[in-house]
């Protein structure tokens, strides 16, 4: 290829068309992207060596700041991890009451990030009505733990205070509110819009195949076909007790992967419902003692969850001591962001590379840390 | 589909485990020396272990070894195996699996630029999350992050009562 | 050099004027950015008080650092600052860019903004809610009113400092007209 009809181009940090702090420098001839290469690092914190530093029971205040638009799988996961290690049983009521806090962030994602995506294609409405709807179950969070964003309340043992009956009653409320008026808005908005249909049909596409390879999960393989949900294969919490369907596509595009996003949030709803009928009564906290010392044998684990973009794990190890020995995030979009890029961006035009970015779920601060 | 016993004793009967055991359900952890760890990986992954999800590192400073963690997943038997390996922390090199799984080259420049492992066979070892450093590999354990504040940054003053630790 | 400048009659009205139409840089530098989505549409609207977002920093006035700052960030970030044109203003957000905040032993992020750009004024909060926000950008739309918002001057009356403050934590940083 001839260098002298090639440019390079920075595409973020700054750019609407990001999905947050990440950069690409890709070269592009025509229209057409020909090599690409990830720039990221710009929200590096240290999390891992921080967490060292302090003790069990403070890093739970530390640990939801790793991902931004859904913080309480962090704190659901490194609960598990310690409860994993050192074997600690948590009460029923307590599992029942961490489903509904994860469903309803697995609400408020995806509604959000739909609002993203229709934003990289220039549908504003369905932003400002994406952020709304998000603030609803914001409202909610924060009647129950206090905080808008970060909650702090799933801890390991349990979670840190019960819910009143009168906030359940306003969680069905919100339910309904969502599956009559909200969602019936949003279809006739955006998914029957042939624009939007046109915008996304055929793009970003990756197969079965180079999807199980690259170790992608969630939505991606969802959308070719392969009805794989954590929350069936390897059951946490208290999905178990309710039942639920995991709907698949076969494409592949991106016009899959935001039906998916759509399908899941009305699974959500109707897990939601079952779980507030059926929650047991009890206590919602196991005893372990003094919060500053906690102490668990030596030991590790490996735990995962399903996150709405795909499997997302801890891997911990404990020496015994009042601080963890080690502990390393695995983010659900760490693949797509770090390898996908150089594998799979090439060849798409220049207007489809927020499509595909914002598609995919790549969410910088996982793989930062 | 198989399960966890019936696992344990097709890896015993081809390789030699130095230790094994089923950590919890679902979850297996197997030891290996680390001349058979990447024959182990390319045997469980044509045994339908198709998924890689991470490879972890931890520094163990005192026995002066660094242990590789490998966590594979079947979407056929639905269980995790971490397979592990030590190797020793001086020179601290070992052999890359990015021949079996592609996407192993980049879990391995993370792990080189925090740990300081190379990684035979690997020549994108080049800094991506950092930005010039020049000190230690952060993750260690002999690198103390608190003191390297202390030198490089200055406290807020408040009032003449400045930050102590 | 004198750090003093006469007040005519003109210079009111462009107070005035500038104080009822701010750009803001939507340059999202942490994670409080999360909490912006929220104040720029229609629940906690910020665009009835005269505040809008700009996209690229030759066009705007205002630049909001929601957060830490990781060292990568603090060069980008250098560079968007010196590209925007006077008068322009900085707003720190959230409890990181006062003391660090939560980070305050990590080896990547920064300690004290005003040690490397000139701020006119904090926000607090980890993060700050929606509300919040709006308290300290209507403090700030008095304070340009009242002609006391002179960070870029200082800027330029100190480039020593900070410029020597930047030196020593990112190496070399290129300057360009």
């Amino acid at each position: 290829m001839d260098k002298s009809t090639q440019t390079e181009i920075f595409f973020g940090p700054n750019h609407p068309g990001v999905p947050g702090n990440y950069g690409i420098i890709y070269e592009f001839e025509g229209d057409t992207v020909t090599s690409a290469k990830a720039n990221a690092g710009h929200l590096h914190r240290g999390f891992e060596k921080l967490m060292e530093e302090r003790l069990w029971i403070k890093n739970t205040a530390l640990v939801p700041r790793i991902c931004v638009e859904e913080p309480d799988i962090n704190e659901m996961v490194y609960a598990m991890g310690f409860e994993a290690i050192g074997e600690i049983e948590v009460p029923r009521r307590a599992d029942y009451i961490r489903s509904i806090i994860l469903e309803l962030a697995r609400i408020q994602g995806h509604i959000f990030s739909i609002g993203g995506n229709a934003a990289g294609i220039g549908q504003y409405t369905v932003m400002h009505w994406g952020t709304l709807t998000r603030d609803y179950i914001l409202d909610i969070f924060e009647e129950i733990t206090g905080a808008r964003v970060y909650h702090i309340y799933i801890r390991p043992g349990g979670v840190r205070q019960d819910i009143e009956d009168e906030t359940f009653d306003k969680i069905l409320d919100l339910m309904d509110e969502l599956e009559n008026e909200r969602f019936p808005d949003l279809e006739k908005t955006l998914f029957e819009n042939p624009n939007a249909q046109k915008r996304w049909q055929g793009k970003a596409v990756i197969t079965k195949e180079e999807a199980i390879e690259m170790g992608a999960t969630g939505p991606v393989l969802r959308a070719n076909g392969v009805p794989h949900d954590l929350r069936k294969m390897m059951p946490y919490a208290a999905y178990d007790a309710v039942e639920f369907e995991v709907p698949t596509y076969e494409n592949g595009d991106a016009w899959d992967r935001i039906k998916i996003a759509r399908d899941d949030m009305l699974q959500s709803i109707k897990i939601i419902r079952q779980l507030i009928q059926d929650i047991p009564d009890g206590p919602v906290q196991t005893d372990l003692g003094n919060g500053l010392k906690y102490k668990i044998p030596k030991g590790d684990a490996y735990v995962k969850i399903e996150s709405k973009r795909g499997e997302y794990g801890y891997y911990m190890v404990s020496d015994g001591s009042l601080k963890p020995y080690r502990v390393h995030v695995r983010g659900a979009s760490t693949p797509l962001g770090l390898y996908g890029v150089r594998e799979f961006l090439p060849g798409t035009r220049i207007a489809d590379v927020p499509v595909w970015a914002k598609s995919l779920g790549i969410c910088p601060p996982e793989f930062d840390r | 589909m198989r399960n966890e016993k019936e696992l344990l004793q097709l890896i015993n009967a081809h390789f030699n485990p130095e230790a094994m055991e089923i950590q919890r359900e679902q979850n297996l952890s197997v030891k290996l020396k680390k001349e058979e760890l990447i024959q182990a990986l390319s045997f469980l992954k044509s045994h339908s272990y198709r998924h890689l999800s991470t490879i972890s590192c931890v520094d163990w400073l005192e026995e002066e070894e660094f242990e590789l963690v490998y966590h594979l997943f079947s979407y056929d038997d639905l269980v995790n195996i971490s397979l592990k390996t030590r190797i020793a922390r001086e020179p601290g090199v070992f052999q890359t699996a990015k021949e079996i799984w592609p996407v192993a080259e980049f879990y391995e420049r993370d792990i080189h630029e925090f740990f300081g492992v190379e990684f035979k066979g690997n020549d994108n070892l080049e800094e991506m999350i950092l930005e010039n450093w020049q000190h230690l590999p952060p993750m260690r354990k002999d690198f103390d992050t608190r003191e390297f504040v202390n030198d490089q940054y200055e406290w807020r003053d408040y009032n003449g009562q400045k930050h102590t630790d | 050099m004198n750090n003093n400048f006469v007040k005519g009659s003109w210079q009111e009205i462009l107070d005035w004027a500038q104080n009822k139409s701010i750009n803001m840089l939507h340059y999202c530098t942490g994670c409080g950015a999360i909490e912006l989505p929220p104040t720029m549409t229609s629940r906690y609207d910020m665009s009835r008080f005269g505040i809008g977002p700009a996209a690229t920093p030759r066009q705007a006035d205002l630049l909001l650092v929601t957060g830490y700052l990781s060292t990568k960030t603090l060069r980008r970030l250098i560079y968007t600052y010196e590209q925007m044109q006077a008068p322009k203003f900085v707003v720190g957000f959230g409890s990181c860019t006062i003391n660090g905040g939560m980070y305050w032993d990590s080896y990547n992020t920064i300690k004290q903004l005003d040690k490397y750009l000139p701020v006119e004024m904090y926000i607090a909060g980890c993060m700050p809610r929606p509300e919040a926000i709006l308290d300290g950008l209507l403090k700030l739309k008095k304070m340009i009113n009242n002609g006391e918002a002179d960070g870029y001057k200082r800027y330029q009356d100190n480039l020593e400092f900070y410029h020597q403050n930047q030196e020593a934590v990112l190496g070399e940083v290129q300057r360009t007209q």
